[in-house]
């Protein structure tokens, strides 16, 4: 069976959009014209991930402004809107949210997550949510004394947040958790105690909510914490294959767990060779030991231009039918 | 300067309509109506006449040029007017943003499209296609009808190298690497990219600038602190070194909207960074809007610690105003929500300014400024912030003395 494609966040917005929202700022379009285009390409990403052969269907979050802001938006406690802040080592930014109060889910409306009309008929429906530990990691906690109870709470609302998705049809959530590997944003990289505080926020999440998880790593090397990333009770974990040496990777006996390969660069604009994504993919599995795998980009294809992100999704089609044959 | 706290623009100011419009096709009197408005307040006494003269070109070429003068005209007006001292290039009417406009004037580079930035903000992002040479001058003409116009000091704020490079793709550069780790070919890729941008671009901009009688430049360094690791700031250093080597005219750094640990470490690394005579930094950002001179209201200006404390002798350049949108609250006293904008009181700024001074020791060294360039702000917000900023210098003054 050849491995399954999946988009591992958001997708980049067209030209055409591009120019409509920043009418939109200059007044010079309406936010019902912004609207239309949205849907169209919206519809677009759907289109093109049936035409590449996805199992799982994602909207593309053509809509969300960052990473956090829909969740950011769905919880009581958080403040945004005053601060920015750097997505990474990336030219792009994020509201920062400001913990300000006790955190719980607010008031969720799918719709700020998901175009769930548009993907009427498919029946796997995938959404990419900031994990508890990178959320809480992304925020300025202004209440919190002990960090731990911080992490707890997002992890609940988060859990709140699954459930309300769930019922709009999604059957797979990513939680990405770069800040596992990567925190280029502290002094000091965090020990096996925050670790395993964070490991505790995904169980929480996962804990009882319905559908599928896959925990996704990606900007950072997850060679260490592969082990305990797959001890997880979630189907799959992610890893960013630009970032994580190949031959660091211990065997993970042959472990029945998917693992998302981000084997395409969505940080460079070069389009992967489909036979080299293939050969990496295969010298992962001989090392790893691992036969489950899906291919995806390393995080969103936002950081490339929508034309190079579609062909780098073709790259991965005809990578997975390359690996099939081989 | 012996003023204390003097004012400075960072560099853009949004593009009037009638600029925009004019570089594609030619305008009518309508489109100059803003701009006879705007000639108004800021005493553009022969306004008449240029528009008379811009309406009645019919040459593409001289309309272009016409109306990239005027708006930078209009641009150092509007800082002159709200009492600004140092003008720098009249909001860079003149470039289509800080990082396209430079990339444009590159053989080898080529423009792949738009990616998202924030909100509804985006960029034109570049690729090396192959080894790269300068094609023309980036900022001289801009630089030549500043210096007829220009009634004040003038800055001229150029793209720093490192920034260049880490927000284009490395294309040709990494394709040409050999090592078996993508890690490590990322890498050697942005140094061998890094070092040809130093050599092939920037540093004869600057020659030419200097030539042309530049006497401060300000090399806009965001990237580099959203890379804080060791091996990314030493080659941050080199390229800043290699590019300020040899030329005799004052540099300094703007850097801003650092991740968390950012100044620390740009703060490690200023006293290794050549003739840099100021570090530009954002603030006001970061800082609550209340007035005060305690560490709890004024906590966005904690980092300015750590550049003391590692020895970095230059002069401060203080963002004291936010310039992005801002939806929060705003206590009496210290301003205005207004819509998408904040328009801080003179008296936050003062309390910014004498609170940094408190830090940094010597009031001598400090420069008023808004966080970064003011071009996501309306002209009347960026007035009105920079009008501010003035009266809060002034206020400190008073304060101080």
């Amino acid at each position: 069976m050849s491995p399954e494609i999946q988009l591992a966040g958001i997708h980049p917005r067209s030209e055409r959009l591009i120019d409509l929202t920043r009418s939109y700022e200059r007044a010079k379009a309406s936010w019902s014209q912004v609207e239309v285009q949205l849907e169209q390409e919206t519809k677009e990403v759907i289109k093109l991930q049936e035409s590449l052969g996805f199992g799982h269907f994602s909207d593309g979050s053509l809509a969300w402004q960052d990473q956090l802001r829909p969740v950011t938006r769905s919880l009581k406690g958080v403040e945004s809107g005053t601060r920015y802040s750097r997505w990474f080592d990336t030219n792009t930014f994020y509201q920062k949210p400001i913990i300000v109060g006790k955190t719980s889910a607010s008031d969720i409306d799918p719709k700020n997550f998901l175009r769930a009309e548009l993907l009427t008929g498919k029946r796997e429906r995938k959404i990419t949510l900031p994990g508890p530990y990178t959320f809480s990691q992304l925020s300025e906690n202004k209440h919190y004394k002990n960090y731990a109870d911080l992490l707890v709470d997002i992890a609940l609302a988060e859990r709140e947040i699954v459930q309300k998705l769930w019922n709009e049809g999604v059957t797979l959530f990513q939680l990405s958790e770069p800040c596992l590997v990567y925190q280029p944003y502290r002094e000091s990289f965090r020990d096996q105690s925050e670790v395993d505080l964070a490991l505790g926020a995904i169980r929480s999440v996962v804990k009882d909510s319905p559908g599928e998880f896959v925990v996704q790593t990606y900007f950072g090397d997850s060679a260490l914490l592969l082990p305990d990333l797959l001890d997880l009770p979630i189907s799959g974990v992610g890893i960013d294959l630009f970032e994580t040496d190949i031959s660091s990777l211990r065997e993970q006996e042959k472990t029945p767990k998917k693992l998302v390969l981000g084997v395409v660069d969505s940080r460079e604009s070069f389009v992967e060779n489909p036979s080299w994504i293939a050969d990496t993919a295969r010298k992962f599995s001989e090392k790893v030991g691992a036969h489950n795998l899906v291919f995806a980009s390393n995080s969103d294809l936002k950081f490339v231009p929508q034309e190079i992100a579609n062909q780098k999704l073709e790259a991965l089609s005809k990578a997975s039918k390359l690996f099939e044959r081989t | 300067m012996t003023k204390l706290f003097p004012v400075q623009e960072i560099g853009s100011l949004a593009k009037p309509k009638w600029r925009t419009k004019g570089l594609r096709q030619r305008l009518s009197s309508q489109d100059l109506f803003e701009a006879e408005e705007w000639a108004e307040k800021l005493g553009i006494q022969d306004f008449h006449d240029r528009a008379k003269s811009l309406l009645n070109t019919g040459d593409d070429k001289e309309r272009v040029k016409a109306v990239l003068e005027l708006s930078t005209l209009y641009g150092l007006r509007l800082f002159e007017t709200t009492g600004v001292d140092n003008d720098g290039v009249g909001g860079e009417q003149q470039r289509v943003e800080m990082y396209e406009h430079v990339i444009k004037a590159v053989q080898g580079m080529n423009l792949l499209g738009h990616v998202h930035s924030f909100d509804n903000k985006y960029f034109n992002k570049g690729v090396a296609e192959s080894r790269i040479s300068r094609k023309h001058s980036v900022y001289v003409p801009e630089f030549l009808d500043v210096k007829k116009y220009a009634h004040r000091a003038v800055k001229v704020p150029i793209t720093g190298p490192y920034t260049l490079v880490d927000w284009s793709f490395s294309g040709y550069y990494i394709q040409k690497q050999h090592a078996s780790s993508p890690k490590t070919r990322k890498i050697d890729a942005k140094r061998e990219f890094l070092l040809d941008i130093v050599e092939q671009i920037i540093r004869p901009e600057i020659r030419d600038l200097v030539n042309a009688g530049a006497t401060w430049i300000q090399i806009d360094e965001p990237a580099v602190t959203t890379h804080p690791e060791p091996q990314e700031m030493e080659l941050f250093v080199e390229a800043w070194n290699e590019t300020v080597k040899g030329f005799n005219c004052k540099f300094s750094d703007h850097t801003c909207y650092p991740s968390e640990i950012g100044y620390k470490v740009l703060a490690e690394y200023a006293p290794k960074l050549d003739k840099c005579d100021q570090l530009a930094l954002e603030f006001a950002n970061r800082d609550t809007s209340r007035l005060g001179l305690d560490e709890d209201s004024r906590e966005g200006y904690s980092d300015l610690n750590h550049f003391v404390n590692a020895g970095y002798k230059g002069e401060f350049g203080l963002g004291v105003a936010h310039v992005h949108d801002f939806t929060g609250n705003v206590s009496s006293g210290a301003g205005q929500s207004v819509g998408r904008d904040l328009i801080e009181s003179p008296e936050l700024v003062r309390d910014r300014l004498l609170f940094a001074t408190k830090i940094v020791g010597d009031p001598g060294k400090i420069w008023a400024n808004p966080d970064c360039g003011l071009r996501t702000r309306t002209w009347d917000v960026a007035f009105a912030k920079l009008a501010n900023i003035t009266k809060g210098a002034e206020l400190a003054r008073e304060a101080y003395q």
